[in-house]
């Protein structure tokens, strides 16, 4: 987050003082093969639990991302309970038993035409959210949402956050880690935006609900995260994020304990 | 190979060192400019009697020549100076001092021809580049600021890294694969304001000479080449003061003597005040904002006698960054070197470095908790060089280096008990021997032969960890302060034949093997101050290159055109990259996120270059691959690096108009950067997620400029001289790409598009220069 605002700031003075300008271009790109992207959560929380499988386009056509519908999705956990999905709609598998407990590792295995695909993901130890509050932003005009929460000490945790506002989830993606020796209030600030093209921060108005998801995670899940947000802008070298899905597929696997909270902005 | 290279390097020395049968008796001296009593780097002194052969002043204006005793009629020149010609009844050895006249450069006024130099021909020079500080004062830049890599980023094999950037790449090689020294000391970051400005003031800068990769085996420590900057020594004569008014910046330069004839100083200071527009701002956060950077250079020397000289000098640099006191960003360099010049006899000549070198960034944030970071690469040195001018046709040079590194990765201090730790600090100690011998074997072949040895340790204390090939600590050992971890010794041998086919004309070859210990950590396109040095360690091992390059050199007109045709190809080793993702800033761990490799690059440098007159300038074009190879990356073949561009055209021109006027242009074009654009979309929790398939497989689009500038001398008087200059960035407007983005459609979500950042267009700049 620090360097993010680091990065932030540098830009927006850089830019102001260049007063640079910004053209849509055509460019001729490559096209390539259509690619499996697989989605999953696990939560602490009752199911049904949703895997996605879609298939990504060439980058000049519509973002419409045709679904998988004939893949074989079963999700086990290490005491040998397994579920075998179920196809609803657009490309979602849904689970029928399968219950998320903390500290129990979950395999997902897909088949699509004959192609295997393996994930693991490790439910870690939940942590709450201790208070949730608004804040003015040290740098501008902007309010910050903080969450505070009491850290675990003795290991490295890993977690994400995820922000509604308004009922509509916000993109991009926040994650981070801790690994400290003392039991140890942090806490954890970011601005709230909804616009789902640009990233940028948006005004927020009197009655506005900004809703939170803590995800405490396991480190593959952060890793794919953490690669996942690097990517674009500045990078030299921009590659696809770290998946913890094996044989080439893209996506996530995630089996995380999840804290809510809700707060009503109004000033 | 190195073996053999030691043994074909002995014989050599034994063979060619002279074993003197006539008793040869000495004149040697100093060339000087008669006005400000600067010294003159790479004036020749020639003697007619041996059909013209003679020497060449080294960087303290020195020269030596041992002839037969005899009647000699010794010519000394220098380019721009006229020439002086004394006759000579050599008996026994002989002192003169040189004192040139600077040559009015009035309009109109016709050069002789025989005062036209062939020295592309004669001399050794190979895949070298010296700028001439008039180019640099009449070619137009950004913002009017004259710059040094700006100019020199216009030469054959010189790149620049990006639109308005100091960064530079030469031969294909990396940003941080240049080894940029200020009058001997490293110079780690050489950018101000991202890169916008450099921080060589070129007023206080008299001698710029870039090595493309074969540079003598007295420099060493970097890939692809040296840039040896040397600033003016200051006026020996009368105290003078110069300056210039900008749009953005301001410039102001003092020098004189300190006792005429044996001492003098220079200070010349520099600052932009671009937060000054900032200020006028509504926005209460920009207005608070700071932005502005700073220089100093400095520089005293004195004659102790007719054999001892010292000379002093630094250079102190800072750009700042900040946003009322929420937050603040600030880095820059210091340099120091103390030099004493010694005559052991009229052959030996000695000099004596002691260098220091610090680069630092600091961040501050205070958001309730006040935090800061530092981060501190220093250098502290002994250099010691020797020459030995044995006769007309053989010159030993030889001596050692020893640098000791400090690097502070991060080291952290809070106003409260925040919980992050300092990175663990690394040292090195590098050291390195060299000897190189230049013998004119006849009026038609003449060799450049020797070796650097280096020897690189990286230092305790700390614990350092082993990494397996995914970047996982197998082994973790602690070393105390002071105990060598691993140490690399290297041999690099350095060889340069010039053959001259007639007065008109030469062929030249040569290999060179550069070896370096300190890399750059950088992912980012430009370039940030934050970027880490680390040193070669357990896992990271020297980065290797050995070029073999091959050139012919032709001057027509009465050499009134220079043109030369250069080939080179280059074989990289242990080049680095980084894992996909990889956590560069701020890990204790960063060697485990980096890649390993090789690399190659090869191309065709031609350099068309009209040298005097009313008119004159450059043409220079270059054809040129570069690539390299990762396990893992593109199915583990060649791919073109970022900084590949198969084309790259400048032109150069400068007219002067009348007495008044003076008129210059340039004119670049390059083929795009290779780049990884994304190949297809898909989407993850609502965000559009771009899909990559093969890296650097596109291209940014071809890049081209036209920069014109004025210059209009208001007042040309010997107590006085005042002028405007005028220039004009981007002279057409051309929407060059900076950067390409790929987003959603704004108006429509269900799209993406590509988004092109063009930085400059149109940039007018004017400011007013004046020396009295």
């Amino acid at each position: 987050m620090r360097k993010n605002r680091t990065a932030l700031l540098t830009i927006l003075v850089i830019t102001v003082f260049l007063s640079s300008c910004q053209k849509v271009i055509q460019l001729d790109l490559n096209s390539s093969v259509p690619q499996l992207v697989i989605q999953g959560n696990v939560y602490d929380e009752a199911g049904p639990y949703i895997v996605s499988i879609t298939k990504t386009v060439n980058f000049d056509v519509p973002s419409i991302y045709p679904p998988v519908t004939n893949a074989t999705v079963i999700i086990s956990d290490n005491t040998g309970k397994a579920d075998t999905l179920s196809h609803t709609t657009d490309g979602n598998y849904v689970t029928s038993t399968l219950q998320g407990v903390i500290g129990r590792t979950y395999t997902l295995n897909v088949t699509v035409d004959g192609k295997k695909y393996t994930s693991k993901s490790t439910m870690p130890d939940s942590v709450g959210i201790d208070s949730l509050y608004f804040k003015k932003s040290p740098f501008g005009r902007g309010t910050l949402v903080t969450l505070d929460i009491m850290n675990q000490p003795g290991k490295e945790n890993y977690y994400r956050v995820i922000h509604f506002e308004n009922d509509v989830q916000a993109t991009g993606f926040s994650v981070f880690s801790e690994n400290t020796n003392d039991v140890e209030k942090i806490s954890y600030s970011f601005m709230p935006t909804t616009d789902n093209t640009r990233n940028a921060p948006q005004k927020l108005e009197k009655g506005d609900v900004i809703t939170v998801w803590l995800e405490c995670i396991d480190k593959g899940v952060f890793e794919y995260f953490r690669t996942a947000n690097r990517e674009g802008g500045q990078n030299a070298s921009p590659a696809n994020p770290v998946s913890n899905i094996s044989d080439g597929a893209l996506g996530y696997f995630n089996a995380c304990t999840v804290r809510k909270a809700k707060i009503v902005y109004q000033q | 190979m190195v073996k053999n290279c030691i043994y074909v390097f002995l014989i050599l020395f034994v063979y060619l060192l002279p074993v003197q049968a006539v008793q040869l008796v000495t004149v040697s001296g100093y060339i000087r400019d008669a006005k400000t009593g600067e010294d003159l780097i790479g004036a020749t002194v020639s003697i007619k009697e041996l059909s013209g052969r003679g020497a060449g002043t080294n960087a303290y204006g020195y020269f030596s020549l041992s002839l037969p005793s005899g009647q000699y009629q010794i010519t000394a020149q220098y380019m721009g100076y006229e020439p002086q010609i004394q006759q000579l009844d050599l008996t026994k050895p002989r002192k003169i001092d040189f004192l040139l006249a600077p040559r009015d450069n009035s309009l109109g006024e016709v050069v002789v021809t025989s005062q036209r130099k062939n020295d592309n021909i004669t001399k050794l020079d190979m895949g070298v580049q010296k700028l001439d500080t008039k180019d640099i004062q009449n070619i137009p830049v950004i913002f009017g600021e004259k710059d040094v890599l700006k100019t020199i980023q216009l030469l054959p094999g010189i790149k620049s890294a990006g639109e308005g950037s100091s960064g530079f790449n030469v031969r294909g090689g990396a940003v941080d694969q240049n080894l940029i020294l200020l009058d001997e000391a490293t110079v780690y970051n050489a950018s101000h304001l991202m890169g916008f400005f450099s921080v060589f003031n070129s007023d206080a800068i008299k001698d710029i000479t870039v090595y493309k990769g074969n540079e003598p085996a007295e420099y060493g420590g970097r890939l692809s080449s040296a840039l040896d900057i040397k600033m003016n020594d200051g006026n020996d004569k009368k105290i003078g003061v110069s300056g210039g008014i900008g749009l953005i910046s301001s410039r102001l330069t003092v020098e004189g003597p300190l006792i005429t004839d044996k001492g003098s100083f220079i200070v010349s200071a520099r600052r932009t005040y671009a937060d000054l527009f900032l200020k006028l701002s509504k926005d209460t956060t920009l207005n608070k904002a700071q932005l502005y950077f700073y220089d100093l250079n400095a520089k005293a020397n004195y004659k102790l006698d007719a054999k001892n000289r010292i000379f002093l000098s630094g250079y102190f640099g800072k750009d700042v960054l900040g946003l009322g006191n929420t937050f603040g960003i600030n880095w820059g360099n210091s340099t120091g070197t103390f030099r004493w010049n010694h005559l052991f006899s009229d052959r030996l000549f000695s000099n004596t470095s002691l260098i220091a070198s610090n680069y630092e960034y600091r961040i501050d944030i205070n958001t309730g908790i006040a935090l800061n970071i530092i981060s501190r690469i220093q250098d502290y040195g002994l250099k010691q060089d020797f020459q030995y001018f044995s006769g007309t046709n053989s010159t030993l040079k030889f001596g050692f280096n020893s640098i000791y590194h400090k690097i502070i990765p991060g080291a952290i201090t809070a106003s409260s008990n925040v919980d992050l730790k300092s990175l663990t600090n690394k040292n090195a100690w590098e050291n390195s021997a060299y000897i190189s011998h230049e013998y004119t074997f006849n009026d038609h072949f003449s060799m450049i032969y020797g070796a650097r040895l280096s020897a690189f340790s990286l230092l305790g204390s700390g614990n350092f960890y082993t990494y397996d090939s995914t970047g996982i600590a197998k082994d973790t050992t602690y070393y105390k302060s002071g105990q060598f971890v691993k140490t690399y010794f290297n041999l690099e041998p350095r060889i340069t034949f010039n053959y001259i086919l007639n007065q008109q004309s030469s062929l030249k070859a040569s290999y060179a093997r550069n070896v370096q210990n300190l890399h750059l950590i950088s992912n980012s396109t430009s370039g940030n101050p934050t970027d880490l040095w680390i040193p070669s360690s357990n896992n990271v091992k020297p980065e290797i290159a050995d070029q073999v390059s091959m050139g012919y050199y032709h001057n027509f007109d009465d050499n009134l055109y220079e043109f030369s045709a250069e080939v080179y190809y280059k074989n990289l080793q242990n080049q680095i990259d980084y894992r996909n993702g990889a956590q560069l800033n701020f890990n204790e761990n960063v060697e485990s996120q980096l890649l390993y490799g090789s690399g190659r690059a090869y191309g065709l440098e031609l350099f068309l270059k009209k040298k005097y007159g009313r008119f004159n300038g450059w043409l220079s074009y270059d054809l040129s691959r570069t690539e390299r190879k990762f396990d893992g990356i593109n199915n583990d073949t060649y791919y073109p690096a970022r900084q590949d561009r198969t084309h790259d055209v400048s032109i150069v021109g400068m007219y002067e108009l009348n007495k008044r006027w003076s008129l210059s242009a340039t004119w670049v074009y390059n083929t795009g950067n290779a780049v990884t654009f994304p190949t297809g979309k898909y989407e993850i929790d609502g965000k559009t997620v771009m899909l990559y398939s093969e890296r650097n497989a596109n291209r940014m689009p071809a890049y081209h400029r036209l920069d014109i500038g004025a210059t209009w001398i208001v007042k040309k008087t010997s107590k006085f001289e005042s002028s405007w200059t005028f220039s004009l960035y981007n002279a057409y407007g051309q929407e060059n790409a900076y950067t390409i983005t790929f987003q959603n459609d704004e108006a429509d979500p269900t799209k993406t598009v590509a988004i092109q950042t063009t930085l400059f267009r149109f940039v007018p700049s004017f400011s007013y220069n004046f020396k009295f």
